[in-house]
C-alpha cells in the first residue's frame, strides 16, 4: 500500500505555509488601507480563493489525486454559484421592493452628480 | 493492481457478533439494518396513513367526527407529509432497498463502515422518536404549519404546535439528517470503493445507479435543510430575525425585524426539489430491473437510463423555485425555473419509453412484482403529465394550492415509489427470508391499491380544475364550486379508507409467508444480478462464503438467442450461456 | 502505475478510466478517505448555505450594517486596531494547518513520535483559536451590547449571523480538536502500525476544511 501515501517534500509545506501568512496578511491590508467598495471586494475574493486554492491543492493533497478525485469533489459545488447568484439577483428586488414599499432607514439612493454645473449658461 | 486491491475486501475481518442482540438488534449487518430500516418506516408510515383516513373522513363529513378540530386537522396535514417524504419514502428507499441491495449487488462483502452504518440505523429511529414526541399531550401537539413548514406563521402564535411541536419537527429533521448523512456516505462509498471484480459501473443493475444518485442528491440537498432548521430553531428560541420580518401577530408586534422569509423557501426548495429526486430515482431503479427481471428481456437503452438518471439529478439542482410560483420572488425567477423544470422532462421520457420498449415483444410475466412495476410506470407517467401543467407558469398560478397539486404531487411521487417499494419487497422478499410471499393475496393487494389510488386521485385533478382549494379544513358549504365536489369527495373517503386498510394485506402476507411461505430457492425469478448468486439464501454475514464473486457482463441478459436458458447470470463468463 | 497512468494520457482519459474500471473509482485512494472526501463535500454544502443565507439576509436588510473593521478592532499600546484579535485567530489557524500537514507528513514516513507531537500542537492551536473566539463573543456581548436578536449599531442580523456562523465553525473547531488527540493517541499506542497512517491524513483532511471554512467566514464576516 506504499503507493496510496501522499510523501512530498517537506520544503513544498513552508512554502505554501509561507504563503498563507502573506495572503493572511494581504488581505488584512485590504482592511487596514480601507480600501472601499469594487476594489475592495474584488482583492477580498482574490486572496480569498488564492489562499482556500493552495489549502486545498497543497495541504489536502488534492494537487497530486488523480484528476477522477478531482473533478467528483470539486464539480458538484458549482450547483451552489446557481443557488447564490439567483439568491444575490432576488435580493435586489427584495430590497428594493422594501424600500418602495415599506420606507426604511437607509441613506437615499445615491443619485447621479448633478450635471447642470457643467451645462454652460 | 486491479487484483491487487480485492483481497482487503476477501480478508478484511467482518465483526462477527456472538450475542442475539448482537446479532439481530445492534447489527453491523447491512441485511439486518436493512430491516429495521425497512420496519420502522413501515411503522411510521402506518401512522401517516391512519392520518390521512382521519382527514379523509374529515373532508368529506365535516360534522361526522366533533373532536376532530382545525388543530388536529392542520397537525394530521403536516405529519402526514413529513412522515411520508422522509420518514417512509427516503427511509426506506435508501435505508431499508439501499442497505440491502447496495453490497449484495455490487458483491462486496458489506458496507465500507458497517458501524456507522449500525449508527445510522439507530439515529434514524431517534429522529421517529423525537418526531412522535409532538403528540405529547398537554404541550399543543406536532406543528400544523404543513410540510414545507413556510415561516413566518410556521412560529407565529395561532398556528398549531408553533411552541413545542415546531421544536420536535425541526430537531428530528436534524437528527434524520445526521443518520441519513452517517448512511449516505456508506452507500457512496461502498459504491464506488468496494465493488467486485469485473463489476465496472456501467454493469451495475440500475437500482443500484437510482440509489447511487439519489444518495448523491441527498448528500447535498440535506444540508439546506439542515441549515433552515437550525436558522428556524433559532428565529422561534433565541428570537433571532432570520426568516422574520417584522410583523403583527393577533394585534401586538412581534420583536422580530428585518428579516427574509423568503430565503427560508429557497433554502427549504433548494433541498426539496431534490428531496423528490431522491424518492424518485431509487424507484425508477427498482422499477427498470423489475420489468427487465420478469419481462425476460434485457433493459432498452442501458446506458440512456444511466445518463438519464445522472441529468435528472443534475437538472433537480436548478429547478427548486417552480415549487414558489406564486411566493413573491423575483418576477424573472419564473421564467428561468419553468424552463429548467420543463427540461427535466427530457430525460425523464426518455425513461418512460425505455421502459415501454423494453416491455415491446417481451416475454412478459405477470407476476405479482411485474404488477406493481407496470403500474408504476402508468401512475408515473399520469403524475408526470400534471407535472407539466404545474412546471408552466402561466398555469401553475391558477391551480396552485388547489387539489390539482394534491393529485400530482401523489400521483408522482407519493403512490409511484410506493407501488415501486411494493413490487420491489416483493421481488427481494424470497432472498430476504427463503421464502415466496402469497401471490393470491400479492394480487387482491395489488388490484385493491391500483385500481384504489386512480379512484382516488383522479378526480382530484377535477376538483382542483374547479377550483377546491387544498388544506382546508371544511368546504362542504362553500358556494364557489358546484355540489358534485361534495359527491366526489365521499367517493375519495370511501375509497381511502378501503385501501388504506387493504394495506393490512401487504402486511398481513409479509408476517404469513415469513414462516408459511413456499420455499423459494436461490433463484425464484430466474434473475441475473449478483444478489441472486450468493451460496445461501438467505445470504449469510459476508454474503460471498471465501470469495467474491467475479462479474463478467451486464445484469441484463435476458432470453439471449443461442443460450439454453433465459437468462445468463452475471458471474457467468462472457462465450459461456450458464 | 497509477503515477504511470497519470503521466502517459491527458486528465479526460485517465477520468474516463477510472471511471469505467471495476472494483474502485478512485484509484489508490482508501475507503475512509474516500468517505471523508464526501463528507467534506457535503459539508461544503453546510456552510455554504448558511454563508449564501447570510449574503440573502445582509442584501436585502434596509438597517444600517455595522462596519465589521470597527466593531471587531481592538485597543492595542493606547490606538484601536482593526481585526487585530481577528488576525491573530486567523494566524493561528494557519500555524496549525501548517502543523497538521508536517503530521501527515512525518505520519507517511511512519515517525509515530513526531505524528503525536505535531497533531498534538494542532490541537492546541485549535483551542487557543477556540479560546480567542470565546473571548471576542464575550466583548462583543458584554462590551459593544450585541446579542444575537439585537444589535445597538443597526441590523439585528448582523449578531444573528455573527454568533450563528462563527459558533457553527467553533463546533468544528472543537470537534477536530477532540478528533486530533484521539487519533494522536492512538497513533501514539500503536493501534495504526499495521496501517499505511492514512488515518492521519484522514485527519488531517478535516482539519484543513475547517481552516478553509474560515478563509471564508474571514473574507465574507471580517472584510466584507
Amino acid at each position: 500500500m506504499a503507493e496510496v501515501g501522499q510523501q512530498h517534500p517537506i520544503k513544498v509545506y513552508f512554502l505554501v505555509w509561507g504563503l498563507l501568512f502573506v495572503f493572511s496578511i494581504a488581505s488584512y491590508m485590504v482592511d487596514y488601507f480601507e480600501f472601499k467598495e469594487h476594489l475592495r471586494w474584488f482583492l477580498i475574493v482574490v486572496f480569498m480563493l488564492l489562499k482556500a486554492g493552495f489549502i486545498v491543492a497543497v495541504f489536502m493533497h488534492m494537487k497530486w489525486e488523480r484528476p477522477t478525485l478531482i473533478t467528483a469533489i470539486l464539480v458538484p459545488p458549482l450547483v451552489l454559484l446557481v443557488l447564490m447568484y439567483l439568491l444575490a439577483f432576488e435580493a435586489d428586488y427584495a430590497w428594493a421592493s422594501r424600500i418602495v414599499y415599506f420606507g426604511g432607514e437607509v441613506d437615499p439612493i445615491p443619485l447621479p452628480p448633478p450635471t447642470h454645473a457643467a451645462v454652460p449658461h | 493492481m486491479a487484483t491487487a486491491e480485492i483481497p482487503y475486501q476477501e480478508t478484511a475481518p467482518l465483526h462477527h457478533p456472538k450475542t442475539w442482540i448482537g446479532k439481530y438488534v445492534f447489527s453491523q449487518d447491512h441485511k439486518v439494518i436493512a430491516v429495521q430500516y425497512g420496519i420502522t418506516a413501515i411503522a411510521v408510515g402506518l401512522v401517516a396513513l391512519f392520518l390521512s383516513d382521519l382527514m379523509r373522513i374529515q373532508i368529506a363529513y365535516p360534522e361526522f367526527m366533533d373532536w376532530f378540530v382545525e388543530d388536529y386537522y392542520y397537525q394530521a396535514i403536516t405529519m402526514h407529509g413529513m412522515i411520508m417524504v422522509i420518514y417512509l419514502l427516503t427511509a426506506f428507499l435508501l435505508g431499508a432497498f439501499g442497505n440491502f441491495t447496495v453490497p449484495l449487488m455490487c458483491g462486496a462483502r458489506d458496507m465500507v463502515f458497517p458501524f456507522v452504518n449500525m449508527l445510522s440505523y439507530w439515529v434514524y429511529l431517534i429522529s421517529v422518536i423525537i418526531l412522535l414526541l409532538g403528540y405529547i399531550p398537554g404541550l399543543g401537539g406536532p406543528t400544523g404549519a404543513g410540510w414545507t413548514l413556510y415561516p413566518p406563521q410556521t412560529i407565529t402564535e395561532g398556528t398549531p404546535g408553533a411552541d413545542w411541536g415546531i421544536m420536535t419537527m425541526l430537531a428530528s429533521l436534524a437528527v434524520f439528517i445526521v443518520a441519513f448523512t452517517m448512511g449516505g456516505l456508506n452507500y457512496i462509498t461502498t459504491i464506488l470503493q468496494a465493488r467486485t471484480r469485473g463489476m465496472s459501473l456501467m454493469r451495475m443493475p440500475l437500482t443500484v445507479w437510482g440509489i447511487f444518485v439519489a444518495t448523491f442528491l441527498g448528500l447535498l440537498a440535506f444540508p439546506a435543510l439542515f441549515v433552515s432548521a437550525i436558522m428556524m430553531i433559532l428565529d422561534l428560541k433565541i428570537g433571532t430575525s432570520f426568516f422574520m420580518p417584522a410583523i403583527v401577530s393577533m394585534g401586538q408586534t412581534l420583536a422580530h425585524d428585518g428579516g427574509q422569509p423568503l430565503l427560508f423557501q429557497h433554502l427549504f426548495w433548494f433541498f426539496g426539489h431534490p428531496e423528490v429526486y431522491i424518492v424518485a430515482l431509487p424507484a425508477f431503479g427498482v422499477v427498470s430491473d423489475l420489468i427487465s427481471v420478469h419481462a425476460r428481456k434485457n433493459i432498452f437503452g442501458y446506458r440512456l437510463m444511466v445518463w438519464a438518471l445522472v441529468f435528472i439529478g443534475i437538472l433537480s439542482f436548478i429547478v427548486w423555485a417552480h415549487h414558489m410560483f406564486v411566493a413573491g420572488m423575483h418576477p424573472y425567477f419564473g421564467f428561468f425555473f419553468a424552463t429548467t423544470t420543463l427540461i427535466i422532462a427530457v430525460p425523464t421520457a426518455i425513461k418512460v419509453y425505455n421502459w415501454v420498449l423494453t416491455l415491446w415483444k417481451a416475454n412478459i410475466k405477470l407476476t405479482v412484482p411485474m404488477l406493481y412495476a407496470l403500474s408504476f410506470v402508468l401512475t408515473f407517467i399520469m403524475g408526470g403529465i400534471t407535472g407539466l401543467f404545474l412546471g408552466n407558469v402561466i398555469i401553475d398560478v391558477p391551480l396552485s394550492d388547489t387539489y390539482f397539486v394534491v393529485a400530482h404531487f401523489h400521483m408522482v411521487m407519493g403512490v409511484s415509489p410506493i407501488l415501486a417499494i411494493f413490487g420491489g419487497i416483493y421481488h427481494w422478499y424470497p432472498k430476504l427470508t427463503g421464502r415466496m410471499l402469497n401471490d393470491t393475496i400479492g394480487k387482491w393487494h395489488f388490484w385493491i391499491t391500483f385500481l384504489g389510488t386512480y379512484i382516488i386521485y383522479f378526480p382530484m385533478h377535477y376538483l382542483g380544475f374547479i377550483g377546491v382549494p387544498r388544506r382546508y379544513y371544511e368546504n362542504f358549504d362553500s358556494s364557489f364550486y358546484p355540489a358534485s365536489a361534495q359527491l366526489l369527495n365521499e367517493v375519495i373517503t370511501w375509497t381511502a379508507l378501503f385501501v388504506g386498510v387493504a394495506q393490512l394485506l401487504y402486511i398481513g402476507n409479509l408476517v404469513h409467508s415469513y414462516f408459511y411461505g413456499k420455499p423459494a430457492g436461490d433463484n425464484p425469478w430466474g434473475a441475473n444480478s449478483l444478489e441472486w448468486c450468493t451460496p445461501d439464501t438467505p445470504p449469510s454475514h459476508g454474503n460471498w462464503g471465501d470469495k467474491l464473486p467475479t462479474v463478467h457482463r451486464w445484469a441484463y441478459d435476458y432470453s439471449v438467442p443461442g443460450s439454453d436458458k433465459d437468462f445468463i447470470p452475471q458471474t457467468v463468463p462472457q462465450g459461456q450461456s450458464s | 502505475m497509477a503515477e504511470a497512468a497519470q503521466t502517459n494520457q491527458g486528465p479526460l482519459t485517465t477520468i474516463v478510466d477510472d471511471w469505467s474500471s471495476d472494483v474502485t473509482t478512485f484509484k489508490a485512494v482508501p475507503w475512509g478517505k474516500a468517505m471523508m472526501w464526501i463528507f467534506l463535500l457535503s459539508d461544503t454544502f453546510i456552510f455554504t448555505s448558511f454563508l449564501v443565507s447570510y449574503m440573502a439576509v445582509r442584501m436585502t436588510q434596509t438597517d444600517a450594517w455595522p462596519y465589521p473593521s470597527e466593531v471587531f478592532s481592538l485597543e492595542a499600546f493606547g490606538t484601536p486596531v482593526p481585526l487585530l484579535l481577528i488576525a491573530i485567530m486567523t494566524f493561528i489557524l494557519i500555524t496549525s494547518s501548517g502543523t497538521m500537514a508536517m503530521a501527515v507528513n512525518m505520519g507517511y514516513r511512519k515517525r509515530k513520535v513526531a505524528v503525536f507531537w505535531l497533531m498534538f500542537a494542532t490541537a492546541m492551536l485549535g483551542a487557543s483559536f477556540v479560546g480567542m473566539q470565546a473571548f471576542e463573543w464575550t466583548k462583543l456581548i458584554t462590551g459593544e451590547g450585541v446579542k444575537a436578536w439585537q444589535n445597538p449599531m443597526g441590523a439585528p442580523q448582523f449578531g444573528s449571523f455573527f454568533f450563528m456562523i462563527t459558533g457553527f465553525h467553533g463546533l468544528h473547531v472543537s470537534a477536530g480538536v477532540a478528533y486530533l488527540l484521539i487519533v494522536a493517541i492512538r497513533v501514539l499506542r500503536g493501534k495504526y502500525d499495521n496501517t499505511s497512517f492514512e488515518i492521519v491524513e484522514i485527519t488531517g483532511l478535516y482539519w484543513h476544511f475547517v481552516d478553509l471554512v474560515w478563509v471564508f467566514i474571514f473574507a465574507f464576516f471580517y472584510l466584507w
